[in-house]
């Protein structure tokens, strides 16, 4: 270990702290829980020869890197995390990354390069994935004992909510309002099944079709951090889902009270 | 026999539940498959189990913790994290009629006439918030399984997988 970090030149904690937080902050909006983050940046500082603390939050990351042996060589940095969009295939390839790094097989300024190719990397079509969302809601919906005729109309429903909050995000609207414009239509296209009972089930069809906009991952990683005591963490992000979790009951009420509550 | 295709069909439809929800998360390509597998094979053990009267939370619990369980050794199969395959997986499960439930009975705790009708709202409120919050707890537990039995080590780092592979290359 120590011959090999000789061998290459030695890195100064200052560039050390910027990688770490540069590829925590990513991993952490892109949905990995606190946890995931620590053990994956750990394991790039051991090789580079530092020793590490963090605070996550969930807005952001507090680092500090230092050398046993060097007390001047150490630094306490931190950084915002950019807006929060999951992406689980980043947390792959971060992982492989540090792998990599950990046995010794990139140099840093390889790895640097690599980091930014992963940061680029697209998302699947949007509408590709809106039509993953159709048939996703379409299935629960089947699975909650909906009729076929339930689950096309939460099929409409999810996807052209899902490609219309798409367009709204892409004009870098706030996320919230995207939701609640997204819930709203999703609600107006489902809520036809109760007004005109086309379905066995219509309760099925405005349940299940807003699924795609549940914040599972946030919800989830919330409940880890906490068992994993990062509780800062936990909070934030436990409160950011809640508020995803009422924009979404924001967007229902009002395309119900558009149809009349009393037919609910 | 009848049961039988009952099952099946419910595991055909959580396949498509996972692999799309799969899609969704930015799940890599290549791992999209074991999702669906693995969200099946959990929608169908908690179905197995509510037929037989085991009660929603507890079979819930069961069959995250068994996608938490297999998950460990489906993503080492894939070379991924375990996380990427079993959130799409758990998602499955999600509680979202209870908390649409309890969502609608609190607009309607709104309005003065409908709450005189229906007295017993607010019991409904509560009965779906808990079923919701205590759900969504046993799906978080199934996931993160993995880091609190194996106290944080990586898969890599887990020895019975790594004797298994050994075994395997001699």
């Amino acid at each position: 270990m120590e011959n090999k970090t000789k061998s290459t030149k030695q890195i100064k904690a200052n560039e050390v702290a910027e990688f770490i937080l540069d590829a925590g902050v990513f991993l952490m909006a892109s949905g990995a829980h606190s946890g995931r983050v620590w053990r994956n940046c750990k394991r790039m500082a051991e090789h580079w020869g530092y020793r590490m603390n963090f605070n996550p939050t969930f807005t952001g990351i507090m680092v500090s890197v230092w050398d046993d042996k060097d007390s001047e060589n150490a630094v306490t940095r931190y950084k915002t995390a950019p807006q929060n969009s999951v992406h689980l295939e980043t947390l792959t390839q971060i992982s492989h990354l540090s792998w990599k790094i950990a046995d010794g097989e990139t140099e840093y300024d390889d790895a640097r390069l690599e980091l930014e190719a992963i940061k680029k990397k697209a998302h699947y079509p949007f509408w590709l994935v809106a039509l993953a969302v159709g048939i996703s809601c379409g299935c629960l919906c089947t699975l909650a004992d909906g009729s076929p005729v339930d689950a096309a109309l939460a099929f409409c429903g999810a996807s052209v909510g899902s490609v219309v909050r798409y367009f709204i995000l892409k004009k870098q609207f706030n996320q919230f309002l995207s939701i609640i414009i997204a819930s709203a239509i999703t609600t107006l296209i489902a809520g036809t099944d109760t007004i005109f009972g086309l379905g066995r089930a219509p309760e099925m069809t405005l349940a299940t079709s807003v699924l795609y906009l549940i914040p599972g991952v946030p919800l989830i990683n919330s409940v880890i951090d906490l068992l994993e005591g990062y509780f800062s963490a936990s909070i934030a992000r436990s409160l950011f889902a809640a508020s995803i979790v009422s924009c979404i009951a924001v967007g229902m009420i009002l395309s119900i009270m558009l149809l009349g509550i009393n037919n609910f | 026999m009848e049961l039988l295709s009952a099952i099946s069909i419910d595991f055909a439809l959580a396949f498509c539940v996972a692999f799309c929800w799969g899609i969704l998360f930015g799940t890599p390509w290549k791992a999209l498959l074991m999702t669906g597998l693995l969200g099946g094979f959990g929608h169908g053990i908690r179905f197995i189990l509510l037929q037989s009267d085991f009660g929603l939370i507890a079979s819930t619990l069961i069959a995250s913790v068994s996608i938490g369980l297999v998950g460990i050794y489906a993503a080492h199969k894939v070379h991924n994290p375990p996380v990427v395959i079993t959130m799409p997986a758990c998602i499955t499960m999600i509680p979202g009629l209870y908390a649409y439930r309890s969502m609608l009975a609190g607009i309607k705790l709104s309005d003065q006439a409908i709450l005189e009708k229906e007295p017993n709202i607010i019991p409904t409120i509560a009965h779906n918030a808990v079923l919701t919050f205590s759900l969504l707890f046993t799906l978080a537990v199934g996931i993160s399984i993995s880091a609190l039995l194996f106290r944080n080590k990586s898969v890599k780092e887990i020895r019975f997988i790594k004797n298994r592979l050994k075994l395997k290359g001699k």
